[in-house]
C-alpha cells in the first residue's frame, strides 16, 4: 500500500516531465540526499560512532571510489549505452583527465582547483573527439578497435613524453593537495563531500541531457542511424558530441581518481583492464540508464570487498588457509559469469531489475 | 644482405605463429559471426592444463589428450551457456559476452592450476639449424621452423575443411545468417559445438607452440589483442587473409624492430598495429581478403 | 497548380542490377500521388532517391524548384520531406512519445549546455514541442501507448507511430512506403482516414507506394506505374486502370 499513485494527477506536461513524477520517489530522493550530504558526514564526526566504525576505510575504500567510478561509468554509459558506440578506451580518457589536471595545477599558478578539473575534462573531451572521428565511417565491433588504439596510444604517450609527468621516472605523478575556495580538502570527510557534490551535479546534468533532444538524438543513432538521418538528426555532430561529453565525464572522473582517491598515479594504472572494469559496470548496472551507472559501480566496487570479507570469515571460522589469489580469481569468475548472464537474461542490467521491482511494489500487496 | 634475410625469415616464421592465433578467431567468426575475445584465454587455459597434468606426472601425450578433452568440454559448455541464450543478438552483444567469457576462463584456469609461469618443453630446441648456418651463415631457429611447419599444416587442413566439405559449407551458412541456416535444417547447436571444438584444438596447438617459446603465462591471454590488427588487415572471415596478414605483420614487426627501432625508441609496437588497422578500417573495412557487405535500406 | 516535386530522367543501378531507368514524373502541391507496380519494379528505390538515401547515377530531382542530383537525407528532411519505411524504421529502444519527439529534432534549437541545465528556454522548448507532438498523438489515437517502448507494440500500431514521427516534422512532402502492408481491413480504413485527413486538413502533399488497388483508387489523385524500373503509365486512377500496358505488367505478359 506504500507505493501508490492514487490522487497524484498531472495536469500539465511540465508535471509529467518532472524527474520524479511520483511523490513517493521525491520523498525517497530527498531522504537519500539528506543522508548522503548531511547524515553521513555528521556521523563520521561523532566520536562515539568513530570508535565503532572505521569511517576512514569506508570513505577512502568504498564511498569515494564508488562515486568516482560511477562518474566514469556515467561517461561510458553516455557513449556506449545511449549512443551505442562501444568504447574500450575509457581508462585512457580518465588518464588524460588526471594528467591534464595535474599539469594545469603545476603550470598555471593560482588556478582554482575546480577550474583545473573542468579544463581537464575539456582536454579529455578534445582527445575524445579526435579518437571518435573514425566512428563516422566505422561502427559496432570495429569501432571498439579504434578505441583500443586510443587506449594504447594514450598510455604510451603519457609514459614516453616525460613532460606530462614533469620528468619523473616511469611517469608517476603525485597529485597536488586539493584546495577549494581557500579551504583545504584534506580529510576523508571533506574529500567525500567534494566528490559527492561534483558527481551529483554532473549526474543531474547527464539526466537532463538524456531526456532532452540531444539524448533522443543519441538513442536514435544507436537504434537505427539511417532512420535518424532521414528524420534530420545530424549523425556526425551527434556522434562526436557523444564522444566529447563522455570523455569530459571520464576526464573529470580521472582527475578525481588522481586527486581525491589515489593521490599518486601513473599511466600504467590506466590500462585496458580498467576500461574493462568500467565496461562491466555499464553492462551489469544497465546500459542506457543513469541509475544503472551507479548500481553497476556499486556492485563492482563492493563485490571484491564482500568476497574478501567472506574469505576472511571462512578462514577464521573453519581455521582453513585458503589459497592466495582465491579472491581475485573468484572475482574474475563471478564478473565473467555475470556479464554473460546479464547480456543473455537482462540486457538492461540491474537498472531494469530495479524498475521491475518498483513496478511490483506499486501493486504490493497484490500480485498483479 | 644476409642479415636482412635472416631477420626476414625469422619474421615470417613468427608471422606463421600470428597466423595460427588469427586462425582461431577466423574459425569462430566464420561460423558464428562473433569475434571471440576469449580465444586468448582459451590458449592460456589449454596450455596451462597440459602443463598442469604433465607436472602431476602424467605422460606428455596423455596430458595433451586430456587437455584436448577439457577443451571439448569447454566447447559444449560455451555453446549451451553462452551461445544458445544469445542467438541472433547483435554482434556487439556477443563480443561483450566473449569478454565476460575470457575473464571467466582466466579465473578458472588460475584457480585450477595456479598463477605461476610454467615452462613447456616440446623437445625441439631453440637452436640454429646447423646445415643452414654452415652453408649461408644465417641464424634460423629449428624451433621456429618446426612450429611454422605445424602451423602451416594445420592451416592447410582447416582451409580444405572449410571450402571442400559439407560441414564447412554449413559453417559458412551459419556465419552468414543464423535464422536462414536454421530454416534449411542446419543444426546451429551441432555446428557451434564443432566450431568451438576446432577452435579449442587450434587454441591447444597455439598454446603449446607459444608456451614452449615464451613460457605459459598469463600474458598469453592478451593474444586476442595481438591478433586483432592481423585480423582486420586480413579480413575477419578469411582463412587466406589470416595467413597473409599474419606473415605481413610478423615480418614487418621484426624488420621494424631491427631497422627502425633505434630511431623511434621502444614501445610503439603497443599501439602502432592498431593505428595501422584503424587506417585500414577507414579505407578498406573488409580487409585484404574479406567479403564486402552491401546493406539494403 | 505548381509542381512541388519533379523527377527528371532518373536512373539508378546497384552494381549490375538496374533499379530505375529514365523515370520522369511530377507531383503537384496538395495532391496524393500513388506509385504502383509489380514487386521489384523500383518503387522503394524511387522514394529513396527522392529523399536522398540513394543517389542516382543520372537524372535530377527538383523539390520546390531546387534541382539536385545528390541530396543528403538530412538536407531532404530540413527542406520539408518526411517518410516512412516499408520495414518500419522506428527507434525500438525509445517510447512512442520519444520517437515522435525525434521527429521534431530539426525544430529544436537550444544548445547542449542549455539542455543540460533544463531550465528556462530549454525547458520551455521541450514543453512546447511536447504539446505539438501530443496533438499528433491525439490525431492518430495512440494516447494509450505513448510511454510504451516502441519495440513492444503490435505491428499495426508501430506503423501508426512511424506515420506520427513523419508528421511530427510538419513536412510539406510525405513519402509513405507501403503504409498499409500487413494490416487488416479495419486498420487499413483507419490508416486511409489518417492519410486523407493529413492531406485535407494539413495540406500535406503525399506520395505513397501501395499494393492494395482499392486503397490506391480511393485515395489517390494521380498514379505512376513502374515496371522493371521504367515508367509505363501516368495519370488518374481510372486512366491507369484501363491502360493495357499496366494490365499486362500485372498479369505477367512477357515484353
Amino acid at each position: 500500500m506504500l507505493y501508490r499513485e492514487t490522487g497524484q494527477f498531472k495536469t500539465d506536461y511540465a508535471a509529467d516531465q518532472q524527474l520524479f513524477p511520483i511523490r513517493q520517489d521525491r520523498i525517497a530522493i530527498a531522504v537519500l540526499i539528506a543522508v548522503a550530504f548531511v547524515a553521513v558526514p555528521i556521523a563520521a564526526l561523532t566520536p562515539g560512532l568513530r570508535a565503532v566504525i572505521d569511517f576512514n576505510y569506508w570513505f577512502n575504500g568504498v564511498l569515494i571510489p564508488f562515486l568516482i567510478f560511477s562518474l566514469a561509468a556515467l561517461g561510458l554509459n553516455i557513449l556506449t549505452g545511449y549512443a551505442g558506440l562501444l568504447s574500450l578506451g575509457t581508462a585512457a580518457f580518465m588518464a588524460v583527465g588526471a594528467f591534464a589536471a595535474y599539469n594545469f595545477e603545476l603550470r598555471v599558478p593560482g588556478i582554482p582547483m575546480l577550474l583545473s578539473f573542468v579544463l581537464a575534462g575539456c582536454v579529455a573531451a578534445v582527445v575524445g573527439i579526435v579518437f571518435g572521428l573514425p566512428s563516422l565511417r566505422i561502427r559496432g565491433f570495429y569501432l571498439a578497435v579504434a578505441t583500443l588504439a586510443a587506449q594504447f596510444f594514450v598510455v604510451w604517450a603519457l609514459t614516453k613524453f616525460a613532460w606530462f609527468s614533469n620528468y619523473s621516472t616511469s611517469g608517476v605523478i603525485t597529485a597536488q593537495k586539493i584546495v577549494v575556495f581557500g579551504l583545504a580538502v584534506d580529510t576523508p570527510v571533506k574529500r567525500y563531500l567534494l566528490v559527492l557534490a561534483i558527481v551529483s551535479v554532473m549526474a543531474l546534468a547527464a539526466k537532463n541531457l538524456v531526456r532532452s533532444a540531444v539524448g533522443r538524438a543519441w538513442m536514435a543513432v544507436r537504434d537505427m542511424d539511417v532512420a535518424a538521418e532521414v528524420v534530420g538528426i545530424p549523425i556526425m555532430k551527434t556522434k562526436l558530441l557523444a564522444f566529447a561529453i563522455s570523455s569530459f565525464y571520464c576526464g573529470v572522473a580521472g582527475a578525481l581518481y588522481a586527486f581525491a582517491y589515489l593521490g599518486t598515479v601513473e599511466p600504467a594504472g590506466f590500462e585496458l583492464e580498467l576500461s574493462f572494469r568500467i565496461l562491466f559496470m555499464v553492462i551489469i548496472g544497465g546500459a542506457g540508464s543513469i541509475l544503472g551507472s551507479f548500481l553497476g559501480a556499486a556492485f563492482i566496487v563492493l563485490l571484491p570487498i564482500f568476497l574478501d570479507l567472506s574469505a576472511n570469515g571462512v578462514e577464521h571460522s573453519f581455521g582453513l588457509a585458503l589459497p592466495s589469489g582465491l579472491v581475485s580469481n573468484l572475482t574474475l569468475i563471478i564478473f565473467g559469469a555475470l556479464i554473460v548472464f546479464f547480456l543473455a537474461v537482462e540486457p538492461l542490467g540491474l537498472a531494469r531489475l530495479w524498475q521491475i521491482g518498483k513496478e511490483k511494489l506499486r501493486l504490493w500487496p497484490f500480485p498483479h | 644482405m644476409q642479415f636482412f634475410f635472416e631477420v626476414l625469415i625469422g619474421g615470417l616464421l613468427a608471422g606463421v605463429m600470428y597466423s595460427l592465433v588469427a586462425l582461431g578467431f577466423v574459425l569462430i567468426f566464420k561460423a558464428s559471426g562473433v569475434f571471440n575475445f576469449a580465444q586468448g584465454a582459451m590458449v592460456f587455459f589449454a596450455a596451462l592444463t597440459t602443463v598442469g597434468f604433465a607436472s602431476m606426472g602424467v605422460p606428455f601425450w596423455l596430458a595433451v589428450a586430456l587437455a584436448l578433452a577439457v577443451m571439448v568440454a569447454l566447447a559444449f559448455a560455451t555453446e549451451r551457456v553462452v551461445l544458445r541464450p544469445l542467438v541472433n543478438q547483435p554482434q556487439i552483444t556477443l563480443f561483450m559476452a566473449t569478454i565476460g567469457l575470457s575473464f571467466f576462463i582466466e579465473g578458472i584456469a588460475q584457480l585450477a592450476w595456479g598463477a605461476n609461469v610454467r615452462a613447456l618443453d616440446l623437445g625441439i630446441a631453440d637452436e640454429p639449424i646447423e646445415w643452414l648456418m654452415d652453408r649461408t651463415g644465417m641464424n634460423v631457429s629449428k624451433f621456429d621452423l618446426v612450429a611454422s611447419g605445424i602451423a602451416a599444416g594445420l592451416v592447410a587442413v582447416l582451409a580444405v575443411f572449410f571450402n571442400k566439405t559439407r560441414t564447412g559449407r554449413a559453417l559458412r551458412a551459419v556465419a552468414d545468417d543464423h535464422q536462414a541456416a536454421l530454416s534449411v535444417g542446419i543444426s546451429l547447436q551441432k555446428i557451434w559445438v564443432i566450431v568451438w571444438m576446432t577452435a579449442g584444438f587450434v587454441a591447444l596447438v597455439t598454446g603449446l607452440l607459444w608456451g614452449a617459446r615464451n613460457g605459459v603465462q598469463f600474458a598469453l591471454t592478451f593474444l586476442a589483442l595481438k591478433a586483432l590488427p592481423v585480423l582486420i588487415l586480413g579480413g575477419l572471415d578469411s582463412v587466406a587473409g589470416a595467413i597473409v596478414a599474419g606473415l605481413i605483420f610478423g615480418a614487418s614487426e621484426k624488420l621494424a624492430e631491427v631497422y627502425l627501432g633505434p630511431y623511434v625508441g621502444g614501445g610503439i609496437e603497443s599501439w602502432f598495429p592498431y593505428v595501422l588497422a584503424l587506417g585500414f578500417l577507414l579505407v578498406r573495412p573488409e580487409g585484404l581478403f574479406g567479403e564486402r557487405r552491401i546493406d539494403r535500406v | 497548380m505548381t509542381a512541388l516535386l519533379e523527377v527528371d530522367d532518373v536512373s539508378l543501378a546497384f552494381g549490375g542490377v538496374v533499379a530505375l531507368q529514365g523515370v520522369s514524373f511530377d507531383v503537384r502541391e496538395h495532391e496524393v500521388r500513388a506509385i504502383i507496380g509489380p514487386n521489384g519494379a523500383g518503387k522503394s528505390s524511387m522514394l529513396n532517391v527522392i529523399n536522398g538515401v540513394y543517389h542516382p547515377q543520372r537524372g535530377t530531382v527538383a523539390f520546390k524548384g531546387r534541382k539536385r542530383r545528390r541530396v543528403d537525407p538530412h538536407d531532404a528532411a530540413a527542406q520539408g520531406i518526411a517518410r516512412t519505411f516499408q520495414n518500419i524504421a522506428l527507434f525500438r529502444g525509445m517510447s512512442v512519445l520519444d520517437n515522435l519527439m525525434t521527429g521534431r529534432n530539426l525544430k529544436m534549437k537550444r544548445g547542449v549546455f542549455a539542455q543540460a541545465l533544463y531550465v528556462g528556454a530549454a525547458r520551455r522548448e521541450e514543453l512546447e514541442h511536447r504539446e505539438k507532438v501530443e496533438a499528433i498523438i491525439d490525431f492518430l489515437e495512440i494516447q494509450h501507448v505513448r510511454k510504451t517502448p516502441v519495440g513492444r507494440l503490435p505491428y499495426g500500431l508501430q506503423k501508426r507511430v512511424e506515420l506520427g514521427r513523419a508528421l511530427a516534422a510538419e513536412p510539406e512532402l510525405l513519402l509513405l512506403d507501403e503504409p498499409m502492408a500487413g494490416m487488416n481491413v479495419e486498420e487499413k480504413q483507419d490508416m486511409s482516414r489518417f492519410i486523407l485527413d493529413v492531406n485535407d486538413q494539413m495540406g500535406t502533399t503525399v506520395v505513397l507506394i501501395e499494393h492494395d488497388m482499392g486503397v490506391v483508387m480511393d485515395l489517390s489523385d494521380r498514379v505512376v506505374v513502374l515496371d522493371y524500373g521504367r515508367k509505363i503509365a501516368d495519370g488518374t486512377p481510372d486512366e491507369v486502370r484501363r491502360d493495357q500496358r499496366v494490365i499486362d505488367a500485372y498479369l505477367g505478359v512477357t515484353h
